[in-house]
């Protein structure tokens, strides 16, 4: 085990890796600025971008063609601050190139229709591939089919049948989302943020510390003083993991800042990430902030040069890219055990922090096991490769 | 005091290379030891077998009684090594780099900076102190890692091919200083592939050629046992061969 000497030794190596890395100017800079700057200016996108979802559901703007031919919908629609316009002769083409949303085509034989008593027919035409379209589409969509009802109800009362009639089922929305659980997409985005926050603030140190130094070849003279293999991989360690976990608390307390000061846009959901859930965001990413920096030292200790280490460092950003994007096509329900996988299990309970709700204790336990256990099998094998003779082997 | 008793050490598949192959020598407090031989004589794999980096295949070595395998923590910290790998921190000044050895070393607080300064002002590296070493001249760096290597004051001191790459001033503020230790009664084993350097400098000669020691002793004991009358034509005779011994 560590001797008293060995725990300082470590802490020299410790700082004196903070101390080089933070020199590092460029690093530190693009670092900084991914976390302080990208983070604010994604968020205020996000808001934006949601705030202008919700306007275009308010202002519909329908092209119609032929409005003539159904004055009472049109009344309907006006009434309800839909703004009619006619159509222009290519709104198929406009559709398509995303200039219009939507548009309502009145069939020709549309008065004829109704005056005989058949259903009258209306064309909606709009592009499905244009998500942007889309809360205008839901929104016209909608009208239609109340208008719908309100006809029929009313050609009922003239017939002496009460309207209950022709609608036996009456559904009735009850939606048990809290206002958090309606912005949590965009609170799940926050958390990965932060996770790649980590995982990029602490590539670079590690980079430099392991594979850098066999490349400026200043490795050889430090395996001559003594200092253990044992204690240079966790003085390193604890120094990436120091730079991953800071990334990591400067983007979580910038996005605080940000939805608590910043002047965003009003969309209509109360969003709350305040200290409770700050905290519980670095309870949850704790564990990567351990696994991350072992693994990058570990991947970038294997390589002799920079160069050599980045390729075997890009392996992990796809892989943690990858993961979320699988539990994105599970179409069932998170298993439970899903929170020991290290990284799903991260997500699963970040998601559960961002509705609001507290940390289950057992999952939150599991979750620690695996990373921990990556953990210490990196350091061993980033000690093993120390201990080598190999590592000494020139570029 | 360097004892080497049939030291060996083989590399590649099947250990094929015999890098090092039953070496035997020693070398004594208060002298400096010349590791002469062309390229590829073994001389950076017994060195590090030395600084207990290459765990030998064969044979013993040890420095001041102590085993470079069995004690090779105790080895370290009385050696100093100024090896072929002499990367500094380019992003630390020249004290920091020196000074983080000399914690590592379990030297603190002002006996260390004294260290520091004294070995500075030995080497002059005064003006360089306190700069980062990014920008440093080869010379100025080999400075910064022999006080990197002297800065716990070591007894025994190795060091390897110190002259590649240093201009005439910078070998001859080596040749001092390497003096200077000798002079504090350490024990210096110095390799080289350049016969002048080792004549030059060393008082005992080790001449090392595939691995095997072809002659030991002072020049003037080379020169006999090779029946020469230069120390030049000592060496080719000895090795059978001027390859590698090209100034």
């Amino acid at each position: 085990m560590l001797s008293a000497g060995g725990l300082r030794r470590i802490g020299v190596i410790t700082r004196k890796e903070i101390v080089d890395a933070s020199r590092d100017r460029r690093t530190v800079i693009v670092s900084l600025l991914s976390a302080v700057v990208g983070g604010p200016v994604f968020l205020i996108l996000m808001f934006n971008f949601m705030a202008g979802q919700a306007e275009r559901a308010r202002d519909v703007i329908l092209p119609v063609i032929a409005q003539d031919r159904a004055p009472a919908l049109i009344a309907f629609l006006e009434r309800e601050q839909v703004k009619i316009t006619p159509a222009p002769d290519d709104y198929e083409a406009q559709i398509r190139r995303g200039d219009l949303d939507v548009a309502l085509v009145v069939d020709p034989r549309f008065d004829a229709d109704v005056a005989q008593g058949k259903a009258g027919t209306v064309r909606l035409v709009y592009d499905r591939s244009r998500d942007r379209g889309r809360p205008a589409v839901d929104q016209v969509e909608s009208l239609l089919r109340a208008y719908n009802r309100l006809w029929g109800a009313e050609r009922l009362v003239l017939r002496g049948v009460t309207p209950g009639v022709a609608n036996p089922l009456s559904v009735e929305p009850v939606d048990l989302a809290t206002p958090q659980q309606s912005g949590s997409l965009l609170l799940f985005l926050v958390g990965f943020y932060a996770l790649f926050a980590g995982l990029a603030g602490g590539m670079a140190p590690a980079l430099d510390t392991a594979a850098g130094e066999r490349e400026r070849q200043s490795l050889e003279p430090l395996l001559m003083t003594p200092a253990r293999p044992v204690e240079l991989a966790l003085g390193k360690w604890l120094a990436v993991g120091a730079y991953a976990g800071l990334v990591v608390l400067c983007t979580l307390l910038l996005f605080y800042l940000t939805l608590s000061f910043a002047p965003l846009p009003p969309v209509g959901v109360p969003f709350l990430f305040g200290a409770r859930e700050l905290g519980r965001f670095v309870v949850v990413l704790l564990p990567l902030v351990i696994a991350f920096p072992a693994i990058l030292l570990y991947l970038a200790a294997r390589g002799r040069t920079l160069k050599e280490a980045q390729a075997n460092v890009s392996l992990v950003f796809l892989v943690v890219g990858f993961l979320p994007v699988f539990s994105l096509f599970l179409q069932w329900r998170e298993p439970e055990w899903i929170a020991a996988v290290p990284v799903a299990g991260q997500y699963s309970l970040l998601r559960i922090a961002l509705r609001g709700e507290a940390l289950p204790a057992l999952q939150v336990v599991m979750s620690y096991a695996a990373p921990i256990a990556i953990a210490v099998i990196a350091l061993a094998a980033v000690t093993r490769l120390l201990s080598r003779e190999s590592v000494l082997a020139g570029r | 005091m360097i004892a080497i008793e049939g030291l060996a050490k083989a590399f590649g598949p099947r250990g094929a290379v015999h890098a090092v192959d039953g070496v035997s020598f020693t070398a004594p407090d208060g002298q400096i030891t010349g590791l002469l031989g062309p390229n590829g004589a073994g001389k950076t794999t017994l060195l590090r077998m030395l600084a207990t980096l290459v765990l030998p295949d064969a044979g013993h070595a040890s420095i001041d009684g102590l085993d470079v395998v069995r004690h090779r923590y105790a080895v370290r910290t009385r050696i100093g090594v100024l090896s072929d790998a002499r990367g500094l921190y380019p992003r630390l000044t020249a004290r920091e780099n020196v000074r983080y050895y000399g914690v590592l070393h379990g030297l603190a607080g002002d006996a260390l900076e004294a260290r520091i300064d004294t070995l500075f002002a030995a080497l002059g590296l005064v003006d360089h102190a306190d700069r980062r070493t990014q920008g440093f001249s080869q010379g100025e760096r080999m400075k910064v890692a022999i006080a990197r290597a002297l800065v716990h004051d070591p007894a025994t001191v190795l060091l390897d091919e110190p002259t590649n790459g240093l201009d005439i001033m910078s070998v001859r503020a080596l040749r001092e200083q390497l003096r200077a230790l000798r002079g504090a009664g350490k024990c210096l084993l110095f390799s080289s592939h350049v016969m002048q350097e080792v004549a030059a400098l060393c008082d005992r000669i080790v001449i090392l050629s595939r691995g095997r020691v072809v002659a030991h002793g002072t020049a003037a004991e080379l020169q006999a046992q090779a029946g020469t009358a230069s120390l030049e034509d000592a060496f080719v005779s000895l090795l059978g061969t001027g390859e590698g011994l090209a100034a």
